[in-house]
């Protein structure tokens, strides 16, 4: 399969890579792992005029511990993630969603933490052939009017079905957008829009350049549901975070549950979140109740366009947080001793 | 009486495949890897609706385009060129699409690149038209016609069987269980995509590269095209690289075949064309769906009484070799366990589909998943243990089946009992874990499907004491090479490097019906055997001479040829060799050899004795369902077979592992996912086939029957793995959580559904 | 967009070669340098047939440019042996029946080799799991899987691994 013509420009470093991202226009994209973005060029989803490649700034590499944070630079390849024994120590969740991602022996090594966040949302209808869609009207995502994953939609409900930005959600994380001569930090769980044509709220000329991790004393568990043990995207996902009160051993202080491949973004489940604090780390029968109205909350956003059921989606979904959070209970109890 | 295997010094070995060193390399060259001098890019537009009317097509841009040298509309192909078992499919349609999967149209220019853009700059104007997806539905009678000129879409075709009386044998029953089942389309999903390069010579004979199971059959219809473009009295020559895969994929010609001859015929040069994988998913056969009404009954002790069974097959919009597997699904529904009462009736019906193929098994897997589930569930009915049900029923050897299959050897008590002790075996039940087995019978010594099942055999040696021999047989991954290498070193006194098998050429090799029905180790096994026993006879009369020993005292081994008992006649084959070549009057070694197995075609009433003999297996598995999300994983898996003789337990064990692996799929995550007949999900991402990681450990043991009939004993092996291994899975789920899925494949999500409705 | 000169290391040569920016690495390897032993079978990253090392990781030579391949290091199927002595996994690729149609063998023999260099005596779960990304449609694995964990690491009870790899050790 041939990838459409481009221009590949590779520079040396983050100031050179600012300053062509402040003066080429909309028709640029930057090249991490392209393990994503490859694939959709190769498929004609997009054809940008220039290629931007990350391939010389190894300063944006890197898995520090720093002020109370876990800082990651955006291009830090997954392998490197998951034999980081910082993040499996303090950043459980992130740990398990990397190793999930595709296959280790090969995405691993060129994909990148930042490429996970920032990859395209998915839907059967719109991840084709070029020729597959000539056959049929554009959808919303392809520059036309309609749907085909939801009769009647005003607009596109591809699905988010990143396993790094669902665990990063649910560990808080926050990350850094760089563009020439300025910086912003946002919380990952305030990054998107509310439409899957372009998911992330973002700009053309701004780049990821840092994934932060505050280290709060809690512990995290993700769990996601897939046909096979490899290659395979999630179709449902969930990532929890829960910590302690320092005073009553049992009693959880802070909850963050957060469930992934169910909506245009990793969903942040507020309400859920909240009616967990104070209740006891042992008690399933809470998590059940939270998880099955996780269930009813996320099943909302839901459609069905990435495979399997919608109707086997919405129910794993309870499953999948159910599972998470007896995941991070179970830690948060081990780390008290 | 046949030998013991230690008695064996090349036959029985674990000798590792023949080319496995050159594809280790990377120097094996595939059709992707082939070019010529001149050498033009081919590619192929397909239809854009699943049943259309072409109203217009205008290639006029296309043909503008700097670097493409020829655009190749339906109107240009002669209206006599067809494809197919019943010769129903043009190349490239001219009026008319039936499936997403119809060509339209073709190219052939400098690049790929160029070749796909020409392709985007055809217009055709299409009127689109209702099209019919469910087989069942189509057969209604205001069903809309996919192909206007037939009266109905059910193919004519007489597949149905009735042998005893069932309707007495259902009286008789004292317990009958009846119900319905489904299996989808899946894949072949060679890695190993299909392709094609044709190229007429200054005198317009044509070669052929492909990837084909059936050189000879292909070499036949390539004639066919050649007469109907007017080249009269040509040859052709069929070439077969290194092949990326096949099971059945590659036993019919396709379109991609006959566009690139036809390509290369109007531009005067080389054309090749090699599918994407989106092309291999979309333009390449799925196995038959099927949906199965089936009834059994049983008699209070458990011996079965009847069997009845009614077949939907979704035949595609066009009609292949595939809408001939009933007459395999006869096989086990007719002799799969004793039963005297069989009736079968299966209607093929053409639906806007892709057309469905052969693919390992040949129907088999689809009767089986019906026979096999349904015992398990007639067993129950009866309140006896499935695996002593099976006991009862089990075939034995030396006996004819209803439809005249003369069962000569027969394992099947023995893989019974071997499954038994594995599944019995190991600790009490645990909550979701369940055992599930399933049995078969497959044809292990060829199939008459074709007018000849034979296999010729060319065999040379040189002055070194080498050998080449030519065959028919085909090779794709499944170790061809190395049986014919072992059979004719065994018989020869060599060793297996010493054999050059060469197997790739229509102009040096002879005849052969093509590689499929598992026939290959058994037919040309036997064909190479032959021409081996005939060399070996010539050797023994010059050295009878030579010795002074009457001929039948001479024998071989080592590669030296000897009088045992006798030192001093004794010389290295090599150098007896040459001595018969370069002495007055001098020889040269060779012989040539053709075998037809004694098997029988089908009569009327279908019954014959299809093949020379059978292979019987037993499977069986242990898997664990997770009651929350469904899912089933299989933990253990034992799949036991008769195979004669194992001519090479390394090979063996790579065909029964492979095969499983597949079954698997078929069993729990395979399906081409055809929404209003186009394939939703054509890549790798979406059609799940299994991983290393997901991929259980598998015990193959193996009993050796000797079949009288087969090369040293063997049958045939490369079907049987994936034959029960659907209805084994599903009797499995059923013993651990009580539900029993009839709808292949086995998903957590129908899992799930299913718990919920046993459990309110 | 004209071609441009790049060279690459591959195999340790060094290989001048004319390419377009959206060139992928296999392309350049497959038509521009005859290296045909990396396959391609879907072209999108998801079957690892077209894995090779680029300084020393696997990786998947049908998303990689070409352009991106100047200044690493390129190993591929074809620089395993060294010369026409096989390397100790190919042989046991060999040995233990891995490969049958062999279309995914050189990306399968790409990934375990990556593993290999790093722990030469994995365990099967090990294995599964970096070959995780590697599709094979004939074998369903179990000899693959046996063939890397015994290629630097041969057992006496395995019928398949060869009596002078045994003390090759
Ligand atoms: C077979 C296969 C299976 C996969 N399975 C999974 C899976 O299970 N789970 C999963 O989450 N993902 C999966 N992926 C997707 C993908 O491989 C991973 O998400 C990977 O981490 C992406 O990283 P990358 O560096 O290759 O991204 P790229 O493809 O390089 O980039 C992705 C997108 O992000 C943009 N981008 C990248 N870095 C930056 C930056 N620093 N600043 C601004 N923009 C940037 C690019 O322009 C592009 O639009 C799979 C991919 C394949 C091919
Ligand atoms: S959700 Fe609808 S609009 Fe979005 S990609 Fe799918 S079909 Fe297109
Ligand atoms: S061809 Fe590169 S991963 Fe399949
Ligand atoms: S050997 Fe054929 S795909 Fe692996």
């Amino acid at each position: 399969m041939r990838l459409p013509r481009f221009e590949y420009l590779e520079p040396s470093d983050l100031e050179g890579v600012l300053n062509l991202l402040a003066t080429q226009g909309d028709d640029t994209k930057i090249l991490a792992g392209g393990t994503d973005l490859l694939v959709r060029m190769k498929k004609g989803l997009l054809k940008p005029k220039t290629l931007i490649s990350l391939k010389a700034l190894n300063e944006l590499s890197y898995i520090n511990e720093e002020d109370g944070c876990i800082k990651i630079g955006a291009r830090t390849p997954i392998a490197d993630i998951i034999a980081s024994d910082l993040i499996q120590k303090e950043a459980f969740a992130l740990f398990e969603a990397c190793e999930k991602i595709g296959a280790i022996s090969i995405q691993h090594y060129r994909g990148t933490i930042g490429g996970n966040i920032l990859q395209d949302n998915r839907c059967i209808h719109y991840n084709q052939s070029e020729f597959h869609r000539s056959g049929r009207q554009p959808c919303h995502k392809d520059g036309g009017k309609i749907c085909y994953a939801r009769d009647e939609a005003d607009r596109c409900n591809s699905t988010c079905q990143s396993d790094g930005a669902t665990a990063l959600m649910a560990l808080g994380a926050s990350i850094t957008l760089a563009k020439k001569g300025t910086e912003r930090v946002v919380e990952i769980a305030n990054f998107y829009t509310t439409d899957g044509i372009m998911p992330f709220a973002m700009e053309s000329s701004e780049l990821l350049t840092e994934i932060v991790i505050s280290i709060q004393g809690g512990k995290s568990s993700y769990k996601r549901l897939a046909y096979r043990s490899a290659i395979d995207y999630p179709i449902v996902c969930a990532g929890v975070f829960l910590s302690a009160s320092d005073t009553k051993k049992d009693e959880i202080e802070d909850a963050r549950i957060v469930v992934g491949a169910m909506g245009r973004s990793p969903l942040f489940l507020v309400q859920e979140s909240f009616s967990l604090k104070g209740k006891n780390l042992n008690d399933t029968e809470v998590f059940k109740k939270v998880a099955d109205s996780s269930m009813n909350s996320a099943s909302t956003f839901a459609v069905h366009n990435v495979g399997s059921t919608l109707e086997y989606r919405c129910v794993m979904v309870s499953e999948m947080v159910l599972q998470a959070l007896k995941g991070a209970a179970q830690a948060v109890v081990a780390a008290k001793g | 009486m046949s030998k013991k295997n230690s008695e064996f010094s090349v036959v029985g070995k674990r000798i590792p495949k023949l080319d496995a060193a050159q594809k280790a390399m990377g120097r094996a060259e595939y059709i992707q890897d082939i070019k010529v001098p001149g050498m033009l890019y081919g590619r192929i537009l397909y239809s854009k609706y699943a049943s259309a009317k072409i109203i217009k097509i205008d290639i006029s841009k296309a043909v503008a385009l700097p670097g493409v040298h020829t655009v190749l509309p339906g109107e240009d192909v002669p209206e006599k060129m067809k494809m197919g078992f019943y010769k129903d499919n043009p190349p490239i349609k001219k009026d008319k699409v039936c499936s997403f999967r119809d060509e339209v149209a073709a190219v052939a220019a400098i690049n790929p690149e160029i070749a796909k853009k020409a392709l985007d700059l055809i217009e055709i104007e299409y009127e689109e038209q209702i099209g019919i997806f469910d087989p069942e539905k189509a057969m209604e009678k205001d069903a809309p016609l996919v192909h206007e000129h037939t009266k109905s879409n059910v193919l004519k075709l007489p597949w149905n069987i009735h042998y005893g009386d069932v309707d007495k044998g259902e009286k008789e029953s004292a317990f009958v269980v009846e119900d319905r089942f489904t299996t989808t389309g899946v894949t072949h999903c060679c890695m190993g995509t299909s392709g094609a390069l044709a190229l007429f010579d200054a005198t317009e004979n044509l070669t052929v590269y492909t990837n084909t199971q059936i050189p000879s059959l292909a070499q036949k219809d390539f004639l066919e095209t050649l007469k109907v473009l007017g080249l009269k009295n040509k040859r052709v020559r069929v070439i077969k690289p290194i092949i990326g895969g096949g099971f059945g994929s590659k036993l019919d010609t396709y379109a991609y075949e006959h566009v690139a001859i036809l390509l290369a015929y109007k531009c005067r040069k080389p054309v090749k064309i090699v599918f994407d994988r989106v092309e291999e998913f979309k333009a390449t056969s799925t196995r038959q769906p099927t949906v199965t009404y089936i009834k059994q009954g049983c008699d209070k002790n458990g011996k079965l009484t009847f069997r009845d069974i009614r077949m939907v097959l979704d035949n595609g919009a066009y009609t292949s070799w595939g809408a001939t597997t009933p007459t395999v699904m006869m096989m086990p529904i007719s002799s799969l366990y004793r039963v005297k009462n069989v009736r079968y009736d299966a209607k093929c019906v053409y639906t806007n589909n892709t057309y469905s193929q052969a693919m390992r098994g040949y129907g088999n897997p689809q009767a089986t998943f019906a026979i096999e589930s349904n015992i398990d569930m007639l067993a129950e009915e009866a309140g006896i243990d499935p695996i002593e049900f099976r006991r009862i029923n089990q075939n034995v050897p030396n006996e004819t089946t209803p439809q005249d299959f003369k069962i000569t050897t027969c394992g099947l008590a023995e893989c019974i009992n071997e499954v038994e002790k594995e599944l019995k075996s190991g600790t009490a039940k645990e909550k979701g874990v369940g055992v599930g087995m399933a049995s078969l019978i497959h044809v292990g010594g060829g199939a008459r499907i074709y007018k000849s099942d034979g296999c010729g055999a060319i065999l040379k040696m040189d002055d070194y004491g080498k050998v080449d021999i030519f065959t028919g047989g085909t090779d794709m991954g499944q170790g061809m090479d190395n049986i014919t290498a072992q059979i004719v070193a065994e018989e020869l006194g060599l060793s297996a490097e010493d054999i050059n098998v060469v197997h790739t050429d229509t102009d040096i090799c002879p005849w052969d019906v093509g590689a499929h029905a598992s026939r290959s180790t058994f037919v040309a096994g036997n064909a190479a055997l032959g021409a081996a026993k005939k060399v070996k006879q010539k050797i023994q009369e010059f050295a009878s001479k030579f010795f002074d020993v009457p001929a039948k005292e001479i024998q071989f081994k080592d590669k030296l040829v000897f009088v045992p008992g006798d030192q001093e006649k004794s010389m290295p084959i090599d150098k007896l060799l040459r001595k018969a070549h370069f002495s007055q009057n001098g020889t040269m070694l060779m012989a040539d050899y053709f075998y037809d197995p004694d098997n029988e075609s089908f009569r009327k009433d279908f019954k014959c004795n299809l093949s020379a003999t059978y292979t019987f297996g037993v499977h069986g598995v242990k898997v664990k369902v997770d009651e929350e999300t469904g899912k089933v994983e299989v933990l253990d898996y034992i799949a036991a077979h008769d195979v004669g003789q194992a001519i090479n337990p390394l090979l063996l064990e790579g065909q029964v592992y492979g095969g499983v692996l597949m079954g698997l799929g078929y069993a729990l995550t395979e399906e081409v996912v055809q929404k209003n007949g186009e394939n939703m999900n054509a890549n790798f991402r979406d059609y799940k086939l299994f991983t290393a990681k997901d991929a259980v450990n598998i015990k193959a043991p193996v009993f050796e029957t000797a079949d009288e009939a087969g090369p040293f004993g063997a049958k045939g092996i490369g079907e049987p793995g994936c034959v029960p291994t659907a209805p084994a899975v599903a009797n499995a789920v059923y013993d651990a959580v009580g539900v029993r899925i009839k709808d292949l494949p086995i998903t957590p999500e129908k899992v799930l559904a299913a718990l919920k409705e046993k459990n309110g | 967009m004209e071609k441009i000169q790049i060279t690459l290391n591959i195999n340790d040569k060094l290989c001048e070669v004319m390419v377009y920016h959206n060139d992928t690495l296999l392309e350049v390897l497959r038509d521009e340098l005859d290296l045909t032993g990396s396959k391609e079978s879907c072209g999108e990253g998801v079957c690892g047939s077209c894995t090779i090392h680029m300084d020393g990781k696997p990786v998947r030579s049908c998303l990689t440019l070409a352009m991106e391949a100047v200044g690493t290091k390129i190993r591929t199927v074809e620089g395993l042996a060294n010369g026409d002595e096989l390397s100790d996994l190919q042989q046991s690729f060999i040995d233990h029946g891995a490969v049958q149609c062999g279309f995914c063998t050189s990306g399968m023999l790409m990934s375990a080799d990556a593993l290999l260099k790093n722990n030469p005596k994995p365990d099967e779960k090990t294995v599964r799991k970096a070959l995780g990304g590697n599709i094979c449609r004939c074998t369903g694995y179990a000899k693959i899987v046996e063939a890397v964990a015994h290629a630097c690491n041969p057992q006496d009870d395995c019928p398949d691994c060869k009596t002078d790899s045994k003390v090759r050790e």
